[in-house]
This record gives structure tokens, sequence and C-alpha cells, in this order.
């Protein structure tokens, strides 16, 4: 065998072996592409459930209005000052009659459309 | 000790002549009875039925209806001894204090006198519906040992607490006619005559004062027995929201729109209380509710209660809703989106959602006063030649849309105390499971105004120097509590009048 070949084939089965453990890893964690709204979705923590309730939402605006407007409301204390504020403030969703705050609505309806 | 009268015994043609002739044995009437019973006033007690249910005489209620679906007009009553005591649920809770007031934003509300007209009678009413130690919205800290309450936090709404009423046996709930058939027949002064029916109240020519009453006895085959009259000093209509209106709209000879109804209000405003079944989802985050909220417990120190949700007076006035107790009901399953939602939020409020638990929500709600959901007369006749009632019923969409804006600060207030969440149900969804109180309500309503009412603050007709009327058909403004414990106090209340106005 030419070295060269040896190479190829050892970085080819490298690289089958590390998509494998990180599909692998999509057990515990799971891996989305990049989007230009990763800032914003990385505060949820569950975003299979997340992306459930929003596809609840199907007449959300699309993603890019979505994600400017958290990121108005996560500015000033995060996404959970965000949510105990929507709570005192009394800004509710209703989606599909389950009332949420509407900075977890708004996340949702984003995890759902990316 | 003596046994009651059967009107069926007495001569046709016979004349008697009470002090105060009471028209109907219900929880009105028997305890406006039992009120009077220290006087010397000779108190005439006409029951239309006996002891029993008896189905010839049940018949009498049958009636026809048009608009909203509610239940046929001789089943949502019983017409013997103790009235719609004998199938009462024991539900008690007092109005609250904005019940009575004028509401800008729900016409036609408002009582011609605040809660506290009211307050002084609660405890003898209290006692007669045997709901045990006035405790309702201090029952909380009775009910701590059973479990915690949900914490709701600062908003609109709050844990209210009902009382059931409960014999002295432990059984429930208290049937008038059976619990208090001894006590009016060790009376002196209260003669129960039963199986007697009042089929027209007549009027003295010049309309101002009832000269006498028609009473008749059906005979075995269902048809008119005998007939005799009563010439009292006083009248007292207490046979139920919808058969006051009947009795007063049929008796039409003198005044032809009915006795009272110079003013087309008789019958009009007919009110209950909606009681839609699964209108939401509660869900628990921290796990099962203290059982007081699914099922009605027996306190340590004796009553009977339940945990309910209801709206603050502040947050009525603020949002410009009606009345309403929520109720748990029975516990439920999530779907996956609801199983989302919950994790979802749950996360995002920082808390542990593992254990959580779901229930179906239902409501007693509280209906605006309509004056288009009425009672009217038709031409069919009943077997001693009353005219039968229709039943026009609504409900408007506000009705639902003002209880909604109460689920969802419950919504809200859950959230904010990070202990659960709710989904709310369209209201179409309720409408399917409606169920109503059978509390008939309204119907002779009473206000200051004889323009806007039938009977004033004292419960006596407008222009009549001597009819008046007990029980739940004068409530101008319903509130979304049971009534039976509120009409016994208004009626005691009516028997302290009784007694000043004939020193």
């Amino acid at each position: 065998m030419r070295r060269r070949s040896l190479i190829a084939g050892v970085t080819a089965a490298g690289a089958a072996l590390a998509a494998g453990l990180y599909r692998f890893t999509d057990l515990f964690v799971k891996h989305y592409p990049p989007t230009p709204y990763d800032d914003v979705l990385a505060a949820l923590v569950d975003r299979e459930e997340a992306a459930k309730l929003g596809r609840l939402m199907p007449d959300a605006p699309p993603p890019a209005a979505l994600a400017a407007q958290l990121r108005t409301a996560i500015k000033p204390n995060g996404f959970a000052g965000a949510t105990e504020s929507d709570i005192a403030a009394d800004r509710l969703a209703e989606v599909k009659g389950w009332v949420v705050p509407q900075s977890v609505a708004l996340l949702s309806a984003l995890a759902a459309k990316v | 000790m003596t046994a009651f009268l059967d009107a069926r015994t007495l001569a046709s043609g016979t004349v008697l002549e009470p002090d105060i002739a009471i028209i109907g044995g219900g929880p009105a009437g028997i305890s406006l009875a039992l009120a009077l019973a220290s006087t010397r006033l000779n108190i005439l007690l006409l029951e239309s039925g006996g002891q029993n249910f008896d189905p010839a005489n049940q018949k009498m209620y049958a009636g026809s209806q048009s608009g909203l679906s509610y239940i046929a007009l001789d089943s949502g009553r019983l017409r013997f001894l103790g009235g719609s005591t004998n199938h009462w649920g024991g539900w008690c809770r007092p109005l609250d204090a904005i019940d009575f007031q004028a509401r800008p934003w729900l016409p036609h509300s408002g009582w011609p006198f605040p809660k506290t007209a009211l307050e002084p009678y609660y405890p003898r009413a209290q006692t007669l519906v045997e709901a045990g130690p006035w405790l309702y919205d201090k029952a909380g800290s009775s009910a701590a040992t059973l479990g915690q309450e949900l914490p709701l936090g600062k908003g609109g709404v709050y844990t209210s607490w009902f009382q059931f009423s409960k014999t002295r046996d432990g059984d429930l709930p208290t049937y008038f006619g059976h619990r208090y058939q001894d006590d009016l027949k060790r009376t002196h002064n209260v003669k129960p005559l039963l199986h007697a029916n009042v089929t027209g109240i007549r009027l003295s020519a010049n309309a101002q004062a009832v000269d006498h009453l028609d009473v008749a006895t059906l005979n075995s085959q269902g048809g008119t027995g005998k007939k005799f009259t009563v010439k009292p000093r006083i009248t007292v209509l207490a046979c139920g929201g919808m058969e006051n209106a009947r009795l007063l709209l049929a008796s039409n000879d003198v005044m032809k729109n009915g006795v009272g109804n110079q003013n087309d209000l008789v019958g009009r405003f007919f009110g209950d209380n909606p009681i839609p079944r699964d209108v939401a989802t509660l869900v628990s985050f921290a796990g099962p509710l203290a059982p007081y909220y699914g099922a009605n417990l027996a306190l340590a120190n004796g009553p009977v209660v339940k945990a309910t949700f209801a709206p603050t007076s502040a947050f009525r006035e603020a949002k410009q809703v009606a009345g309403s107790l929520t109720t748990v009901e029975q516990p439920v399953e999530l779907d996956e989106d609801g199983k989302a939602a919950v994790i979802t939020t749950a996360i995002a409020l920082g808390v542990d959602a593992s254990n959580a638990k779901s229930y179906s929500l239902g409501c007693g709600m509280e209906l605006a006063p309509d004056p288009e959901r009425r009672l009217t007369l038709t031409d069919e006749k009943d077997a001693l030649g009353l005219p039968r009632l229709k039943l026009t019923m609504r409900m408007a969409d506000t009705d639902f849309h003002l209880y909604h804006a109460t689920l969802r600060e419950l919504g809200r207030q859950l959230l904010a105390s990070k202990a659960g969440m709710i989904r709310i149900h369209r209201h179409e969804e309720w409408s399917k499971g409606m169920d109503w109180g059978n509390h008939h309500l309204g119907t002779t309503r009473m206000h200051a105004d004889p323009k806007q009412g039938v009977v004033d603050a004292d419960s006596k007709v407008h222009g009549i120097g001597n009819l008046y009327v007990a029980g739940s058909s004068v409530f101008p403004t319903y509130g979304a509590s049971n009534p039976t414990l509120n009409l016994v106090a208004l009626t005691l209340r009516l028997a302290d009048h009784l007694k000043k106005v004939t020193a």
C-alpha cells in the first residue's frame, strides 16, 4: 500500500468515527446546524420540546422578527428576567389555550421555524 | 305536636283567614314560617305537594322553552314539602359585597341595599342550612393539615371556600321538608297545609292589596278536587323563581298584565348559574393538589369544605368581569402538545415539573342580567287550569369572555408563583359540557324604583300593600354563589320586617 493511500484511509476512517461519535452524542445533547439566531436560541434547554410548542403557532412572525423582539426582551436581565417581566406585566400568550409568558411563546416559535 | 293538615280533607268553599299566608314550603317558605313561629301571628303555610314526590303534582311544573338548551322546567325543581332542597347539592357560600353593588359594566346590576344589610341574618341562615361553623374564606387555615393551598401569589384571583349543608346524621345535605317537619309541627301558630295549590292571587278592585287567594287540590284522577279560599292580611309568595312569576302573571283579572307587572318586569331577567365543565386544564408543577380542591372534605371541627378560585372585588372592578367560582374537577392526562408546553414553561421558570399533575377545571358563573331571558305564559294549561310557562333562554358571548379574563389571571398568578399553569379551552368546548345550577333567579327582581323592579327593598311588591316575595326570584343581580344560604338570609330579613309591620 502506498503511504499516501494509507494516510487518506486513516483520515477518512477518523472522520467517519468522529461523525459517528458526534451523532451518538445526539442522544444526549441535540446538535443543530448554526443559525443567525443562536444567541437567542441558547436560552433554550430543551429545544425539541420548545419547537413542539412553537409549532402550535403557525402564524408566528418570521424568525428574524422573532429574534429581534426576543433580543430586546432578553437584553436587560436575560431570558429568566424577560419571563418574569412578562408575567408581572401580564404579557402573556395563549398557545392553543396554554397561557405562557410572551418570551416563552416567541422563543418556542423561533425554535419551530429554524 | 300536631300533624300537618291535608287540604284535600277540607270542604270546598272553606274560607281560611290567617294573618300571613306563605305560598310555598321550600327553603324560603319554611325558613319564614320558623322565623315567625315565636310571634302571635297566625301563619298558614300553603304547600302544593305532600311530604313526598308525586308525579302528578310534579307534572304541573311542566313547560316549554326556546333558545339555548336548558333543563326541562319540571326537572330542575321539586313540588313537595322542602321544595328544591329535596335535590340540592348542599353548596353554600355567601354572596360577595360587590355582588350587591351597581357595577357600571354590568347593566341592570345592583341591589337596593349593601351586603351589610344581610350580614346579621347569615348566622341563623347558616344554622338552618346546617353548614357548620361559619368559616368560608377562613377555612384555609383549618384545612392546612390536609395539604397546602396552591400558592397563587398576588393578583386578581384568590382561593375561596364553599361549605356544605350537613344534617345531624352526617348525611348531605339538609332537605328542609324532612329536617324541619317536626319543628313546624311543634309550633303553636304555624299551620302547614299540604296539597294546597294556589291558583290565583286576587286583588281588591283598586289593585292596591291582595283580597284573597284561590286554592285548589288535585283529585285522584289528576283533575281539580276541592276549591277553597284564603283571606290573609299579608301574603308571601315563596314558591321559587319560576312559580312566583307564573302565579303573578296568571293572576290577571284585575291587573291585566298580571299582579305587580305594571312595568312588564315579572318573568324577565331570569337567571341561573351556568356550570360549564372542562373550561380549562390546570397543571400543578409540584404534583397532586391538596384533596380539598377536587373533593368535599370534612374538617376536624365539623364543616365540610371545598376550595375554589374566585376573582377578587378589585379585579372584578378593574377588569370589569362578572363573578365566577372555578373548581377543580378530575385529574387528566396531557397530550404531547400539553407536555411540551409544561416542559418548556417549567424550564423557563426554573422549576422541576417532573412530578406535574393535571386537572380539568369547571366553573359556576354569574350571568349578566338580561331582560330578554324570560318566562312568559302559554295557552297550555296545567291540571288546575293555570297557564304553563315558556322559558326563553339565552346567554351572551360576553358572559364567556368576562370569565375568560378571570381564567387568564389565574394562569398568570400560577406562573408568577411558579406553582403551575393552565390551558384555557375554547368557548365552544365549554358550551358542549354546559350544565346549570338550577338556581332560578331574578324573575321578580328587587329594586327601589318600581320601573326597574317588581319588589322594593323590603321584598314587598311595588304598588300592592300586602304582598311580598321571598326567595331567589328577587335577586336583581345574581353573583356566582349558590343561592340557598343567601335566600334564607334574605328571608330572615323579611321575617324581621313582617314582625315590624304587624306589631
